[in-house]
């Protein structure tokens, strides 16, 4: 698995890189961007801050369990810390299987269960 | 016989608690539990009170694993309890 929760986000192809495996025929990504609106006000950036030890043990715990659920080979589930302008990405999940499915997915079950749990 | 504790305090929690974000904190042997943590706060820090005595508004981690709504779990000496607000991640 790749983890990381910091104010460097790794490039989506750090994480597509990493999970590319020649046992694999798929690769599903997700990224999550700062939109420009929130109830109806205007969105210039998003902060985010983090408890960061328990982030990464509860994402290596999602991790784990995407592996029990799903046939994927790796996984890299990746979180800024601090400011995020609009456009930017603040989440970016992928993950590798051999057909693809599986792989398309888990990358849904890792964002939904990471906006749930994730501190 | 007294429990000393971390607490740390995170976003909204960190703001209604006067802007602190961590504090070292001593509890009596019969408040030494999660429960008994909430109601302490609560007297301490006025602005956290709504917040803290809410499960659904305020969930603790203890040692970095979250205490689930209902649970009552008791606290040693060098425990840390963190305060997460609601989570929005992504």
């Amino acid at each position: 698995f790749f983890i990381k929760v910091s104010e460097d986000l790794p490039s989506l192809q750090d994480c597509s890189d990493f999970v590319n495996d020649p046992s694999c025929g798929a690769i599903s990504t997700f990224v999550g961007t700062t939109r420009d609106n929130f109830q109806g006000k205007r969105v210039t950036k998003l902060s985010y801050e983090g408890y960061v030890p328990m982030a990464e043990k509860e994402l290596k715990k999602l991790c784990d369990e995407a592996c029990e659920k799903y046939k994927v080979h790796k996984i890299a589930a990746v979180h800024i810390l601090g400011d995020c302008f609009v456009g930017n990405a603040s989440v970016i999940l992928a993950c590798s299987s051999p057909h693809r499915r599986d792989a398309l997915h888990c990358v849904e079950f890792l964002i939904d269960t990471l906006k749930a749990r994730v501190p | 016989m007294t429990v000393t504790i971390q607490v740390l305090f995170f976003a909204s929690a960190r703001e209604a608690a006067g802007d602190v974000s961590s504090t070292s904190m001593e509890l009596a042997e019969e408040e030494a539990t999660t429960d008994g943590l909430r109601k302490k706060l609560a007297q301490l820090y006025p602005g956290l009170a709504s917040m803290v005595e809410d499960e659904d508004n305020l969930t603790l981690a203890l040692n970095e694993e979250y205490v689930t709504s209902g649970e009552v779990l008791p606290l040693k000496n060098g425990d840390t309890v963190a305060l997460i607000p609601p989570i929005s991640g992504g």
